[in-house]
This record gives structure tokens, sequence and C-alpha cells, in this order.
């Protein structure tokens, strides 16, 4: 044991070399053990995955010889992946922009103070708490033909029987898709944007009021500039989502008329589960990890310019 | 001279004495004394989940452990998961399953993966072959083994009837109405155009309180209507030399534009129809015609209606007024069914196989056709005739003389190595069919897919396996 003084002569008992060692490497011993359940849990599986992807295993078949770029090929060739991809873009491109007007009009409505406020508000956010699967088999009774409620009203307001096949007709069968996925998640988008508007600076939407600026002018110059991160991050979660969307649609459709509705999720279980193309679904899922580390990528740079 | 009488009848009766306790024993009897050196133990079940799983739940499974104290684990698996939890399980070698509900279309799969344990040498050992000669042939010759051995015991007899009104078929009104416009009797439909002729006629007479037929139309049940319709109108899946798909010929056409068609007639919204919806039209005298398993017609003969497990079905407004006929063209599809298995990867198989014998034995599986909540229907030769059951309503026996008729004429499900692909295929293609797409478009993806799949598997593989498949007496109509 050495000691040292310091510069106000008091004396400091200088730690042995263990106990440097122990000082130094501290930090790094308390995380350990977290990053090493984080590697076992998350990155095992993605290099296992890997290596998989290039094996030629199926559930009946466990030949774990390297089958080189093989399942890579089969994805280009695979007309089905590239319409499951399709749809799942055309989903999301027409949810995610819906899915924010509702939120953003929705929250625009309950920025005030009114009575009730906040029992409304946790009302409206009911939807997001329900789990998918069960919003989606909800909306497939909604819609029944028979015993559906939404026939009925819409067949009242008609003067007639209106009967429409929502789940089987193609031209209906994504707006019952679009219409659940929007209930069910405008809500989220909703407290998000309330929270970052209750942020905006008041000041300057007093001083635009002083000087007579119109709502258009005061939305386009204070209000979306101050919320645009909040818009970006909720954008990239729900967009997200969306390409990993599988319950609603699987409660709704199966996928189905034919594989109309089947995104990439739904396929992906498709063959890993239902098919058994181990080797083939491990190479999917490399694709769409692929695809979303360039969506995302792409997006926070875009935030990272924004700002 | 006596003396050697005497002592040759002492013989025969020392030796009838002896052999005359293990004669009396049927194969029920054998398998639970055999089991008895296995009390204590636990063996799991793959079953069905819902309905079916009341059997092993509530009456076999309870019974073989008072019977043997063996325990019995009963493991509900949602029908399409079945597959993939049994292969899951061999794969991962973890042996969690001793016995297996297995669909015969599976056996060549999981057979020659490795995952079902031959049963041969269990059946000689405890002396089960003589109760198999009574499963009916369609079964016992079709859905029992696979490169000749045994891996399964057919213990469903799935089978699709046709059920009809009797009271409006026999009404003289409508009898004379329909003679009058097409010129022949108002009876069970021979073929589909009769079917149709019948099925307009009453839409036109009697709805919107009774529709014509209503048929299930969600997946996957209208893919064993098209092959059965398919092949009856004389069509082939393959082409038996090149492996390539004929399903896109003519015949396929046809019998697409037909099931297409024939929606007309059905009440609004049939395109979404599942077991349960096609049931309850039916049971509410809705429907004057359905095509379905055996359960429609327990259920709507008021069968069980007092089971609290049946509280869903709704009460049979039609019970005595159900008629069972084959389906048109007379060769019904043997859709589905369930073999009993023994895992390969089980770690108490000779315990496992014992539970399985007891469970089809002729006794026992009598008693499990019965039960009104479960859905395992008759397909032993004794049980169609079997007094007690032919008792059960006033027309078991016209409904067990179907299924005896239906089950000798049915068309075996397609069965190729990954045949769960090919049914896929199939399900989307009918599904697109009721979306509106065009038939002959559906009918070319469809031979797409089929080949695609054959070329994944191998042509040759399969070409053998389709071969041993088209030779079988229930393939294709003779």
């Amino acid at each position: 044991m050495t000691f040292s003084l310091s510069f106000n002569g008091t004396e400091h008992r200088r730690p042995s070399r263990l106990g440097r060692v122990l000082e130094d490497r501290l930090p790094y011993l308390i995380v350990a053990p977290a990053i090493l359940v984080l590697l076992l849990v998350g990155l095992f599986p993605l290099i296992y995955s890997l290596i998989v992807s290039f094996q030629r295993i199926t559930m009946t078949d466990n030949d774990t010889s390297f089958a080189g770029l093989l399942n890579y090929a089969e994805l280009f060739r695979d007309t089905r992946l590239w319409a499951s991809l399709g749809h799942t873009a055309i989903i999301t491109a027409i949810a995610l922009p819906l899915e924010l007007l509702i939120g953003f009009l929705m929250a625009q409505l309950f920025i005030d103070r009114m009575p009730g406020r906040q029992l409304f508000v946790a009302l409206l956010v009911l939807p997001t708490v329900i789990s998918p699967i069960v919003a989606g088999a909800t909306w497939r009774l909604l819609f029944d033909v028979r015993f559906g409620p939404i026939g009925e009203i819409l067949s009242f307001f008609a003067g007639e029987p209106i009967r429409i096949l929502w789940t089987v007709n193609p031209a209906y069968v994504y707006p019952a898709i679009i219409i659940c996925e929007v209930w069910q998640w405008s809500p989220f988008m909703f407290l998000l944007l309330l929270a970052a508007l209750s942020n905006v600076d008041q000041s300057q939407l007093e001083a635009a009021e002083i000087d007579g600026a119109s709502y258009l002018r005061v939305l386009r110059a204070i209000i979306l500039p101050a919320i645009a991160p909040v818009i970006a991050v909720a954008c990239l979660i729900r967009g997200l989502d969306l390409v990993r969307i599988f319950d609603i649609i699987w409660a709704l459709t199966e996928g189905g008329p034919g594989s109309m509705t089947e995104t990439i999720s739904l396929y992906t279980y498709v063959q890993g589960f239902s098919q058994f193309e181990t080797s083939y679904t491990a190479a999917i899922s490399f694709l769409v990890i692929a695809l979303l580390t360039l969506i995302t990528t792409l997006v926070l740079k875009r935030m990272e310019i924004a700002r | 001279m006596k003396f050697r009488t005497l002592l040759g009848v002492a013989a025969i009766l020392a030796l009838t004495g002896v052999s005359a306790p293990a004669a009396d024993k049927d194969a029920a009897d054998i398998a639970v004394e055999a089991a008895k050196k296995y009390a204590g133990t636990t063996i799991s079940i793959v079953w069905e989940a819902g309905l079916q799983s009341l059997d092993p739940l509530n009456y076999s499974g309870p019974k073989w452990e008072k019977l043997t104290g063996i325990k019995v684990k009963v493991v509900e698996v949602p029908t399409d998961q079945m597959f993939t939890k049994i292969m899951q399980d061999f794969k991962s070698g973890a042996g969690a399953y001793d016995a297996l509900n297995v669909i015969p279309s599976w056996m060549p799969d999981l057979a020659r993966a490795g995952a079902l344990e031959p049963l041969d040498k269990y059946v000689d050992k405890f002396g089960y072959r003589d109760e198999l000669q009574d499963i009916a042939a369609a079964y016992r010759d079709n859905q029992m083994q696979y490169d000749g051995k045994i891996f399964g015991f057919p213990d469903d007899g799935d089978v699709m009837l046709l059920y009809y009104r009797k009271d409006i078929f026999e009404d003289p009104k409508m009898k004379e109405g329909f003679k009058a416009k097409f010129g022949y009797e108002l009876a069970p439909p021979k073929d589909w155009k009769q079917l149709d002729d019948i099925g307009q006629f009453i839409t036109d007479k009697m709805a919107p309180k009774v529709y014509g037929a209503g048929f299930f139309r969600t997946a996957p049940y209208p893919q064993y209507m098209f092959q059965e319709r398919f092949r009856m109108e004389g069509g082939k899946f393959f082409n038996a030399d090149t492996m390539k798909s004929t399903v896109n010929s003519d015949v396929g056409l046809k019998v697409f534009k037909q099931m297409l068609a024939e929606n007309k007639f059905m009440p609004p919204g049939v395109e979404q129809w599942n077991f349960v919806d096609n049931l309850a039209a039916f049971l509410q005298g809705t429907t004057a015609m359905t095509i379905s398993w055996p359960p429609y017609g327990r259920w709507a003969a008021g069968y069980g209606s007092g089971e609290e497990a049946l509280k869903w079905v709704p009460k049979s407004q039609v019970a005595g007024k159900v008629g069972y006929a084959l389906t048109p063209l007379g060769r019904p599809e043997l859709g589905v069914g369930f073999d009993l298995s023994v895992s390969a990867t089980s770690k108490n198989k000779e315990a496992a196989y014992l539970f399985i014998q007891w469970l089809n034995s002729k006794k026992t599986s009598l008693e499990r056709v019965q039960l009104p909540y479960t859905l395992r229907d008759p397909f032993r030769l004794s049980h169609y005739a079997s007094e007690k059951y032919r008792a059960l309503w006033p027309d078991a026996p016209a409904y067990l003389d179907t299924i005896k008729t239906s089950g000798e004429k049915g068309l075996l499900d397609l069965s190729l190595l990954q045949q769960d692909k090919y049914d896929e295929a199939m399900t989307k293609a009918i599904s697109s069919l009721w979306a509106g797409e065009d038939p002959k478009t559906i009918l070319d993806r469809m031979a797409q897919q089929f080949d695609a799949i054959t070329e994944k598997v191998g042509i040759e593989n399969q070409k053998a396996v389709y071969k041993v498949w088209a030779a079988k007496p229930g393939a294709y109509p003779q």
C-alpha cells in the first residue's frame, strides 16, 4: 500500500494495481452481463440466420451443405415475394399519411383545453392498446356480410340492402385493411402530435395572430417546423410497423383473396412456418433487414439534413 | 384305442383351456394388460385443438389412466400447425410427443423424414392385425401404410356427404313444379347439372327463406370439393410421364366455372362461409342442400344437442327432415381424415403404441365415434353395423349406410411429397375464383405453381410417389 501527497498537502491513499485495474474496467464489468445477454439474444440468432441462409435446410431435409448464393438468387425469381413487397408498399403508402393526417387533426382538436378533454383522450387512445390480432378479428366481424353492423348502416343510408364482401371483393379488400389499420394506429400519431403541439412556442403563435397571419401561414411557418422532428420520428416508428404488418391482415384476409393482400411478413411466415423453407426464409429475412436498414438510414439522414 | 381317444380329447381340452383366455381377449384388452407395466408414466399425444380434443380430455384419456395407470397429456394443436409441430419436435429430437394424430396425406412426408415409427412389429406383438381388417377398406388400404409399412391406424371416417331437406324434396307442389320444368323427378342430384337445376329451382321458389344450397367456401374446405369434381369430370392432376401439371385443362376450367356459377343460387355472401357458417345455415333451415363431413348429419338430427360442449352449434330446426345421399357423380372426397401414429422420437414408444391400439380397437373406437361432442366419424365395418349406433336417432341407419357407401366409393385426397404446398396453391386459386379473377388465368397460375413445387421436390422423386398414389383404387375413378 503506497501513499501520495496531494497539491493541498492532504494525504490520499493510492489504489493498488488490482484496484486501479478494477477501477478502470468497472464500467465495462457492470455492463458486460447486459451486453452478453444482448449478444446472445440478438446477435447470435442474426449470425446463425445468416449462416442458415447459405444452406439448404427445409423442414424435411436438414441439408446443411453450403449452397452459395442459391437462396439469394431465388429471391430475384420469386414473383410472389416481390408482389408481397408491393402489397406492403401500397398499404404503407396509403395508411401512413392517413394516420398522420388524422392524428394531426385530432391533436389540433384537442390542443385547446375543454371539459372532459382527458377522458376523451383516454378513450381515443383505447384502440392502440388492443392487440392487432383482436382488432383484425373485430373488424372482420364488423365487415361480415350477414351479421356485420357496417353493412346494416350502409343499407340504412342507401335505403336498400347493401352487401359488400369486404374480405373477398378485390375492390374492397384494401380499404378494409386500411380502415382497420388507420382506426387502430391514428390515436398513436394523435398522442405524439398532441405532445408536440403542446410544446410549440406560444409567443410565436400569439405574435403571428397579432400580425394577422392566416392559419395556413401559421401552420406552414411556425407549427410544422416546430413539430417536424416529432413527425419524422412518428413516421419512422409507424412506417417500420407498417412494413412488418401481419396480425391485422392475418385476421382479416389471411393474405387473400388469392395472394392479393399478402405482405412481406405474411409471406415470410408462410415460407418459414407453413412450407418450412428454412434457408430460403432466412434469405428473405436478410432481404427485409437490408431494405429496412436502407429506408431507416435514408430517413435518419433526411432528419439530419433538416436539422 | 379308447385310451388314445381320451388322451386326444384331454389334450384338445387342455389346449383349448389354455388358449381360451387369449382367444377371448380383444385388442383393447390386450393393450390394457400389456400397458399395466407402464403404470405411473405419462404419455403425450398431439390432437387437433377444439372439439376433437374433448375425446382424450374427457373420455379416452381418463379411462385409459383408470385402466392402466398411465396418464395421458393431450397437446392441443390447431390443424394448420399440427404438421409443423410434429416436424419441429422430430427435427429437434426433443421427443416431446409420444403419440400423434396425423392427416393421411402428410404420411409420405412424415414417413420419409423418419418422424413416424413403423408399427408392424407392435401390431404383430400385440395381436392387432385381425382387428385392422374391420377398418373400412377405403381407409385401411389407402391411409394406413407408406412404402409397404404401417405408419398409422386410420381413426376417422372422414368423407363428404350430401345432405338435403326431405320435406322440400318430397313436397308434392315442389315435385310437380320441378318435373314440369326440367322433365325429371325432384330427387337427390346424381350429377352437378342436376344439383344446379335443383338449387336454382328451390332458390327461385323459396328464397330468401330457403336457398337451394349452401357450401363452405373459405379455405381450406373448397379445395376438397375441387379435387373430387375435377377427377370425376375426367381431370388428372399431372401428366404421369412428365409430371407437368394438367389442372389447367378444359376439365379444370369447366369445374371452376361451375363452382363459381353455383354461388348465384346460394345465400348472399356464401363466398365467406366457413364450416360453422355453412352448418348454421343448414341447421336453421336456410339452405336445402349442403355437402360436408358426417358430423353435420348427427347434429342436424339433434344428436348431442344437450351437450355443454355443443352449445355453439345452433339448435337444429331440421331434425327429422334431413336426407343423406352420395355427392353428385357418386364418388365423394375422403377429405382429410386422421391416423393415429407413434412419434419416432418418443421415449415411451411401446406405451404410446398400446394407447393408440386401445383407442383404435373395435371396442373403444365404437364408443368414441358415438361421443356426440367430438368429430370422429365411423370408420369400421362394425361401426356401420352397430345396433347401438343405429338406434341413436330414427334416421341413423340411413346415415350409417350412406357413410359406409360413401367410404367405399370415396376418392383419396391428393397425397404427394410436400403436399401442403400443392394444397396451398389450390386454396389460393379458389380464393381468387371467388374474388372474380378470370378462371383460366387462375388455373394457369395454379399449374405453374404445381410445376414449380414438383421441380423443387425433384421430378423423379415426385413421379415415383405420384405413381404409387395414382395406382390406388381411390385415386382416380376407374
